[in-house]
């Protein structure tokens, strides 16, 4: 009993020891973030990592400049009473690494601003008569007003080649397709709103989030609709559901699987039936896959790669190879001294495939390789005093160039953080660039900058021993891979390896062989001989 | 014909071992057998254990752990024998065995050794081996799981005289056995726990009290 106390005081007294010196590392390294960067190890445990992003400067509204909204003399003038910031702000969309479009939902209209972050434009509402009944209209009549946009999507048309906005309109009950005509006025050219089939049993039509594809199909998330986004055709016929989630087998699923088999009809009625979860947000990167996001917390299909088929890219049977957000088992938050639950709210993909997973309830952004490698995390929730790169509630992300940003959209506090790579997340970036694409020798400089910053980076050591494999510094692979715990990529290299070895050594080899078989030969004979000799003696 | 059972301590091993139907019926005819030895063998399948553990070619390890515990081995190896002993010496003694406890240590040691034996090839070869070539490594694991079960099987019938379904019958009992053993060692040991942590707090608030 006491050597069992002694050893759990040992245990004890070792994890703290660990803890003090990790905490006082990364203390050391970086003290810029209000949060302790991190990064998973082999054991999906959470290790102190380096910061990949660092904020670069927050944009709130007196910075976009949105007291010339109430400005006569200005000609992005609305009204005297116009609201000088963002309000609730849901989503946003960037236009060519240019513009940035914000829904800015609490003050029911849509805000754009320039590249440095000024206001350029700003919609409340769009031109033309509107078909669904009970939305506001402009004192002249000729305008129908937004009512919460909830979200929105900016892009250039195919057909058409001018610039076209979709709107979210969440409390309308509709989706705007709006030709952007001027800095205030958008020419309304399609509306979607409730589809009026058997399909569609949902009673409401909120719509949170919109996307479209290269053939202007019109793709929305709709409150409590969980069998998919609604799918407009351009027209805006309603053509079906698109990508839903599956439901996730849990042991209550499994049981309640059992009782259906068993229940008579009646009981099954009453039954509750298992529902897979909606998702919560979407992006298109630029091949035209969709991306999905699930807020609820999941293991199936948290975040999906849907082609235009609507099956998931990432399909797994088991559901869980590819895993998203922070890892069940370690939702320990170091600055908040809490436990967390993962909510995924959006998402971002950039023009190489990387993505940006906002978490809303840490407030963490988690950075995927396009073969969903994690490359980093960065940004946590507020503690008590506001600090930049901490959220409260962190609405989306969306990258602008080479920067992240979040929108952060509470009753306090609305603006647009930006966060800016480090060193460190630039060496990331070029590193995981070439590794993607089978370019270990290139990557191998990146890796070795990662490694000087943070030695237990996995996917560096990898990296590096994919470029000694390839070196044909066998030995050295086998080292890294050792040290990445990546058993498959050891095997590999141990076996070019035990090759080289050999061929090396076969002289050796086939002498020591060679006069192991003389060896015994001679013992047989001579022990023949022998046998005979004793033979004959006897028999003469 | 009579010297072939003039075997030393470790031939005798080497005669049941390769002789897996009368090699323990020799044994028990002959009165050999060391204690001994079977502690010895008991260490080398611990041993055995920790080097499956941390030796085994780093491929073929998927026991990659960030801290190395030696405790549920030691259970698997030294804890595991010992009920397994105890619990088919209970067990047979109600059912008309012949074997003693010294006698069932023995036998059952020696039954482990090809196991043990067939461990050590396999962690030495997967050292030299790669994935590919895994057949070889679990072919050995394999082989010597096997014939440790089958001479268990002889030296359980052996050392009890039981026909071959009594001897299946009174191993399944053992295993039932070995169940309830660690169960109730279990349940003590945290009973005990409980009185510790009672006498300690006891101790603890008198200490208070006295230095008032």
């Amino acid at each position: 009993m006491n050597g069992l106390k002694a050893y759990a005081k040992k245990l004890i007294c070792l994890s703290m020891a660990a803890c003090t010196a990790l905490t006082m590392m990364s203390v050391t390294a970086f003290a810029e973030e209000p949060y302790e960067p991190y990064s998973y190890d082999n054991w999906d445990d959470a290790i102190p990592s380096q910061a990949g992003y660092t904020v670069d400067r927050t944009v709130s509204g007196m910075e976009m400049e949105l007291d010339r909204l109430s400005d006569p003399a200005d000609p992005l003038f609305y009204s005297e009473d116009a609201s000088d910031s963002l309000n609730g702000a849901r989503d946003f969309d960037v236009f060519e690494d240019s513009e940035t479009w914000i829904a800015d939902t609490g003050n029911s209209r849509i805000i754009v601003l320039d590249s440095n972050f000024k206001v350029k434009a700003r919609y409340y509402g769009v031109t033309g008569t509107s078909s669904v009944e009970g939305i506001e209209q402009s004192a002249d009549g000729k305008t129908s007003m937004f009512n919460e946009p909830y979200g929105l999507k900016i892009t250039i048309s195919p057909t058409t080649g001018k610039k076209t906005l979709y709107v979210a309109d969440y409390s309308n009950s509709r989706v705007v397709r709006a030709e952007v005509a001027s800095d205030t006025e958008l020419i309304l050219e399609q509306e979607y709103t409730k589809p009026e089939e058997s399909l569609y049993t949902s009673k409401t039509f909120n719509p949170s989030k919109v996307q479209v594809d290269f053939a202007e199909n019109v793709y929305v998330v709709v409150k409590s609709v969980n069998t998919g986004s609604v799918q407009f055709k351009a027209d805006g016929s309603f053509t079906g559901f698109y990508g839903a989630n599956r439901v996730e087998v849990t042991a209550k699923v499994v049981a309640q699987k059992l009782w259906r088999k068993i229940a008579s009809n009646e009981q099954i009625a009453g039954m509750s039936r298992n529902v897979p979860v909606e998702y919560a947000n979407f992006d298109m990167d630029k091949e035209g896959f969709i991306y999905t996001v699930t807020e609820v917390k999941t293991d199936t299909d948290a975040v999906k790669k849907i082609n235009p088929a609507g099956y998931n890219i990432w399909d797994n049977v088991s559901g869980d190879e590819y895993t998203f957000g922070d890892n069940t088992a370690a939702q320990y938050d170091m600055t908040t001294k809490k436990s967390h639950s993962t909510k995924l709210t959006d998402i971002a993909v950039d023009d190489n495939g990387i993505m940006n997973i906002l978490d809303y309830e840490t407030g963490r952004v988690f950075q995927y390789d396009r073969l969903a490698n994690l490359i980093c995390i960065f940004g946590t929730t507020s503690s008590t005093a506001d600090q930049r790169g901490s959220f409260t509630t962190p609405n989306a992300v969306e990258t602008f160039g080479d920067t992240v940003m979040v929108l952060e959209g509470s009753k306090t506090r609305n603006d647009i953080t930006i966060f800016k790579k480090t060193v460190f997340g630039e060496n990331l970036h070029k590193a995981f660039e070439y590794y993607d694409e089978g370019l270990y020798l290139e990557a191998a400089p990146y890796w070795e900058e990662i490694v000087k910053r943070d030695g237990g980076y996995t996917y560096a050591h990898i990296g590096l021993g994919k470029a000694d494999l390839k070196n044909g510094n066998y030995y050295s692979a086998m080292e890294r891979f050792k040290i990445a715990h990546s058993r498959r990529n050891y095997d590999k290299a141990f076996e070019y390896y035990r090759d080289e070895w050999l061929q090396d050594h076969f002289t050796i080899i086939a002498v020591i062989i060679g006069v192991l078989v003389v060896v015994w030969l001679v013992r047989k004979i001579v022990k023949f001989n022998q046998a005979r000799t004793y033979r004959l003696k006897h028999k003469g | 014909m009579d010297s072939m059972y003039d075997f030393s301590t470790l031939g005798w091993v080497r005669h049941v071992v390769f002789h897996p139907t009368e090699g323990f019926e020799d044994l028990r005819w002959k009165k050999q057998g060391s204690l001994k030895l079977s502690f010895v063998i008991v260490l080398m399948l611990f041993i055995a254990m920790v080097a499956q553990n941390r030796m085994v070619g780093y491929a073929y390890n998927t026991n990659t752990v960030k801290i190395f515990n030696v405790v549920p081995l030691v259970v698997q190896s030294v804890v595991y024998f010992a009920t397994w002993v105890i619990g088919n010496w209970c067990i047979c003694t109600l059912l008309d065995g012949e074997g003693t406890l010294k006698k069932i240590c023995i036998y059952s040691a020696y039954a482990l050794v090809p196991y043990i034996i067939c461990t050590y090839i396999a962690v030495i070869l997967s050292n030299f081996i790669i994935l590919d070539e895994s057949i070889w490594y679990y072919a050995f694991s394999y082989l010597g799981m096997g014939w440790s079960v089958v001479l268990m099987i002889s030296a359980m019938k052996a050392v009890h005289q039981y026909t071959m379904p009594k001897t299946l019958v009174s191993i399944l009992l053992t295993l039932i056995a070995m169940l309830l053993i660690l169960f109730l060692a279990i349940l003590l040991l945290s009973l005990f726990q409980q009185v510790y942590v009672f006498v300690y707090t006891i101790y603890t608030e008198i200490l208070y009290r006295v230095r008032g």
